[in-house]
């Protein structure tokens, strides 16, 4: 089993540091070039969903593969086109999928990425698909105060595609989860869905001088940072002894491009090697179920990433929420 | 680490101006550094020396630099 191709799509506006200063005064773009390890990020529009531009993936993914052979859709997002239907019942339909797939949504943010690999090798090992295909899609953007200039700064939008398909070549490993949801209120968009509808409330000032509501993206990111430190170092050693390899035995490691800080600071506290670590996230930002797939095609593009190379995939955030596995590209 | 190393890790890690001086008595938040990710770097630095977390909510408790080596447990 393994990830038989794997690409992302950008929407087309750009959200560039040098625009980001022209909107916020004072705003340091050294430093959030250098150590928040963003230059750029892009936008979806106001009538582009992150359906959208998961189709947009797709169809890039679908290009040098037979889509009649996709028996099984899955789709992970936070920013559905309706509340129902599933948007994935709308995208097997766009992409021209055959009408007897299964086909489901599933809601995860930064994790999702790694939950999706174990969703689609469930399928296959369990004999119910062959080639599943993954879409992620999100617009975190479309969630964001136009005042907060933090989490404008860091979230992007985009949407990423792969097919997983029933194969003796390459391998997808053991995974392991954790779930925190008593850290919730830490990533969150209160109003607006069924347990506070109301979305006509009062802005309000949150660090360094950021505005948002509850009917925008809260995120208190030194509690997310805490999390992190605390349970990725003990994720990333649970799962490397469930695939009985050692971190010498890894090619590479891609985390959820959270901010190259957070990334860096968990590298040097896990002691992994510089060069086994990939970082791409200066032209996209963090844009959560999307920055791994974004990692491995960026890579994968440069000849970095090979077909053989094992690696450690690590998700987290958003639930809060945090999965890890070792797959063999 | 004493307390004068402490400081000296505070100078490097939020890359602090050397004209900018800095004593227990300096309150935080009026470091010049001070933002988002400096919290971050601090959270960074009380992990990675001492094993040390700090809640939100004890960080908006921490008014100065003293307080800060006092949490550290110098």
């Amino acid at each position: 089993m393994r990830i038989e191709s794997i690409s992302y799509h950008l929407p087309n506006t750009e959200l560039s540091n040098p625009q980001l200063l022209e909107l916020f005064e004072n705003f340091d773009v050294q430093k959030l070039e250098q150590k928040v390890g963003i230059k750029s990020r892009r936008i979806a529009s106001d009538d582009e969903t992150a359906a959208d531009l998961a189709y947009h993936a797709g169809l890039k993914v679908l290009k040098e593969f037979d889509k009649s052979k996709i028996d099984f859709l899955i789709f992970c997002t936070q920013s559905p086109d309706y509340f129902l239907p599933s948007s994935s019942c709308i995208l097997q339909d766009k992409l021209g999928l055959s009408t007897h797939i299964g086909a489901f949504d599933f809601n995860l943010g930064c994790s999702g990425f790694v939950y999706g690999l174990s969703l689609a090798k469930g399928l296959i090992s369990s004999k119910q698909a062959k080639n599943v295909l993954l879409l992620f899609g999100e617009t975190y953007t479309k969630h964001i105060h136009p005042n907060d200039k933090a989490n404008r700064a860091i979230f992007g939008d985009a949407g990423s595609a792969c097919i997983i398909s029933d194969s003796d070549e390459g391998d997808i490993g053991e995974f392991s989860f954790g779930t925190d949801g008593g850290g919730a209120n830490n990533l969150i968009v209160k109003n607006g869905a069924f347990r506070a509808k109301n979305t006509n409330v009062n802005t309000y000032s949150y660090g360094s001088g950021n505005l948002t509501s509850d009917a925008h993206l809260y995120m208190n990111g030194p509690e997310v940072f805490n999390y992190t430190i605390e349970v990725i170092p003990d994720l990333i050693k649970e799962t490397l002894a469930k695939n009985n390899v050692s971190s010498e035995d890894v090619d590479y490691f891609v985390f959820h491009q959270a901010n190259k800080f957070m990334l860096n600071y968990l590298r040097k506290k896990t002691g992994i090697e510089k060069s086994k670590f990939l970082i791409s996230m200066e032209n996209t930002g963090n844009t959560v179920s999307n920055t791994i797939p974004i990692v491995l095609s960026n890579f994968e593009k440069e000849g970095i990433i090979k077909r053989g190379n094992k690696i450690c995939i690590v998700g987290f955030g958003v639930g809060l929420s945090q999965a890890g596995t070792v797959i063999t590209f | 680490m004493n307390k004068e190393e402490f400081i000296k890790n505070l100078y490097e890690d939020l890359e602090i101006e050397s004209t900018e001086s800095i004593d227990e008595s300096t309150v935080l938040t009026e470091l010049e550094e001070y933002d988002s990710l400096a919290i971050l770097v601090i959270i960074a630095l009380m992990d990675k020396h001492f094993s040390v977390k700090i809640s939100t909510k004890e960080l908006n408790e921490l008014e100065t630099v003293g307080d800060l080596i006092h949490k550290a447990g110098l």
